[in-house]
């Protein structure tokens, strides 16, 4: 390839992810050689600033026609800048609350920064890749950063035993997506998703489709792991109750979303038009598609997932335990647009996955600061916050109420939206629907047992009654301001959704 | 199509008599060795081989951890010039785009060896 084919793709778009790349970079060598001593504030506000150019560079690229960069290696289109948004948005806020994380427990800051920039770069190439080694690329990029996350509180135990847990699990998921590609590589001979969608029409596949569903099942399982879906969500509670609340955090929203992206990428790519089972009707044997075959399994897989996620977390004493099934329940909800094949599952799922950015992240911030006070992340540090710091009680019990999908949050708005998506096929999905709704009424009982605690157990003695720091403030406001806002006026980010992005252009080959 | 298949299972003959070879191969070498060699071992003759240094104490120690750093960097530069070589050979052909790619990987691996000169993995204590 000569120099001027080289430039004569459109950089430009990459333009974001070039910017991350820099300030991890530049964060990595600034940590070097600044002096010890010297506080590693500096460098959480320029990598906060690296995010919001991209950020703002992001904005300025809506509405462009799609970017491909050598044969779809890098494709920008509506999907990817619409989750991209919501990446580097999660990233942004879990830095600042990062900013205020306790000293005395990760003393490496400069790593602390810079490995989210990496992981979130590499979250980032999942968003906007259509080929299969990039797209594996980015997610061991992701991957790998967050096992050291995981792990930066070097003396605690629990975080050791939750990096541990956590390369083990990853590792598994790895090899079994890299099979999974293995066959869909040796059916096809290629790694470009649109080039293996045309090639799984071909006749070899129709006579051996059942290779084919196996290869669906094997990258279907290994990414899944990545959500935390059951029955593989077995490394989410210990992960998350060890990992540093930041991480936690970041783990649960940019991680999922990430997850999510390269689920719908890969899936409604590669298989959109594959054959699946054959059916035989009255007038013979007919192929339906591949897509249609599977949707049992991936309906059963959305409700197991509702139902133990909800059903477990009950039980759960420490706080962020708690957060983590109640994420793998979200996880479960996230999966019904895709088990009913809806045709709004892109909206569908954005709404949702920017609505538990807000919840969730507010949710963390308020047990960062609570654990910090309390020197506990047990449920009863929640008691008798009310008398104690009325607006951090008010706050949570806003984004406890959005959790649990009651009316005039952005929880609520999300779940609707969803539920509608089950509902509004051609053939509707009664069962999943009773499903979410009957399990949601579950997740009352966890999310109000908090509130409980909060407003009617008399309280501890405050024992290291400190401000609350800026960043978590400002995340708190935000959280609160996007949680009520989106749930009273949700036209405006569905408004945004209609205007800014046409998910019609995922399917397009340029 | 018959004959793709072909190809694809003749793919698999091949790994199995590679399989094969690879375990008769030290099977057989041990065997003849064993039939051939005469026998008379000595006490000298039965200690374990440690490239002419006299063995002591057992091999069960637990090594400075600073042994897999020290392995791990080498891996790394290692590896960095087995792709600089044919890269190299080749660089003719592919022309500027290799080379681009080349220094953007040489960059990554120098501010990989400044960040393990800066964390002090070089220096051995």
């Amino acid at each position: 390839m000569d120099l001027d084919t080289l430039l004569s793709y459109q950089w430009g778009g990459m333009l974001p992810e070039f910017i991350i790349i820099i300030t991890a970079t530049l964060l990595s060598l600034l940590d070097l050689f600044l002096p010890k001593d010297k506080d590693r504030k500096l460098l959480a506000w320029i990598g906060l600033a690296g995010i919001v150019a991209a950020l703002l560079v992001l904005f300025t690229q809506m509405g462009d026609p799609i970017v491909t960069i050598l044969n779809d290696t890098y494709r920008l289109d509506s999907f990817s800048k619409a989750f991209k948004l919501i990446l580097l948005v999660g990233t942004a806020f879990v830095f600042l609350l990062s900013m205020d994380y306790s000293r005395h427990d990760i003393e490496h800051r400069g790593e602390f920064y810079y490995l989210f920039l990496t992981a979130l770069l590499g979250a980032m190439m999942m968003a906007s890749s259509a080929d299969i080694i990039t797209l594996f690329v980015g997610l061991e990029l992701l991957s790998i950063s967050s096992y050291i996350l995981a792990g930066l509180k070097k003396k605690n135990m629990n975080s050791n035993e939750a990096a541990f847990k956590y390369v083990v699990n990853g590792g598994i998921s790895t090899a079994v997506i890299l099979f999974g590609m293995s066959y869909i590589y040796g059916f096809t001979g290629e790694t470009n998703l649109f080039n293996i969608q045309a090639a799984l029409q071909g006749p070899l596949v129709a006579e051996n489709s059942f290779l084919i569903i196996f290869a669906f099942f094997l990258l279907f399982i290994g990414l899944s792991f990545k959500i935390a879906t059951a029955p593989f969500h077995m490394w989410a509670p210990d992960v998350y109750q060890g990992a540093p609340t930041p991480v936690t955090a970041f783990l649960s929203i940019v991680s999922k979303t990430a997850g999510f992206v390269i689920i719908l990428r890969t899936i409604l790519t590669i298989f959109i038009s594959a054959p699946g089972l054959a059916v035989v009707h009255d007038a013979g044997i007919n192929t339906e598609p591949l897509l249609v075959s599977i949707q049992p399994y991936i309906s059963v897989l959305a409700m197991l997932t509702m139902i133990i996620g909800n059903a477990i977390a009950i039980r759960q004493h420490n706080i962020k335990r708690m957060l983590a099934y109640s994420s793998v329940a979200h996880a479960g909800y996230l999966l019904v647009p895709l088990a009913s094949l809806s045709a709004l599952v892109f909206e569908a799922t954005w709404f949702y996955l920017i609505a538990y950015l807000f919840m969730t992240l507010g949710a963390f911030a308020v047990v960062q600061h609570v654990a910090a006070e309390e020197k506990s992340e047990e449920i009863h540090a929640f008691s008798g916050l009310m008398k104690r710091s009325p607006l951090l009680a008010l706050s949570m019990s806003v984004f406890l109420l959005s959790l649990a999908g009651i009316p005039l949050t952005a929880g609520f708005v999300g779940k609707y939206e969803i539920f509608m998506s089950a509902l509004g096929t051609a053939q509707q999905h009664y069962i999943l629907a009773a499903v979410m709704i009957g399990t949601t009424i579950i997740s009352y009982f966890y999310y109000f047992n908090i509130m409980v605690q909060m407003f009617f157990r008399p309280g501890n003695p405050v024992l290291h009654k400190r401000r609350i720091p800026a960043g978590v403030s400002f995340v708190l406001v935000l959280c609160i301001i996007g949680t009520i806002g989106f749930g009273i006026l949700p036209g405006i980010p569905l408004d945004f959704i209609q205007q800014n992005f046409n998910f019609n252009e995922f399917f397009a080959q340029p | 199509m018959q004959d793709l298949y072909n190809v694809y299972q003749n793919s698999y003959l091949f790994v199995f008599v590679f399989l094969l070879l690879g375990i008769l191969l030290p099977i057989v070498a041990l065997t003849a060795g064993k039939l051939l060699r005469p026998n008379k071992p000595t006490p000298a003759k039965q200690t374990t081989y440690e490239s002419g240094i006299e063995p002591f104490h057992q091999s069960w120690v637990q090594f400075n951890v600073r042994y897999y750093m020290f392995g791990l960097l080498f891996v790394i530069f290692d590896v960095e010039t087995v792709f600089l070589y044919p890269w190299a050979v080749a660089y003719d052909k592919l022309g500027i785009f290799a080379l681009i790619e080349m220094l953007i990987f040489m960059i990554m691996l120098v501010i990989g060896l400044i960040y393990a000169w800066k964390k002090k993995v070089l220096t051995w204590i």
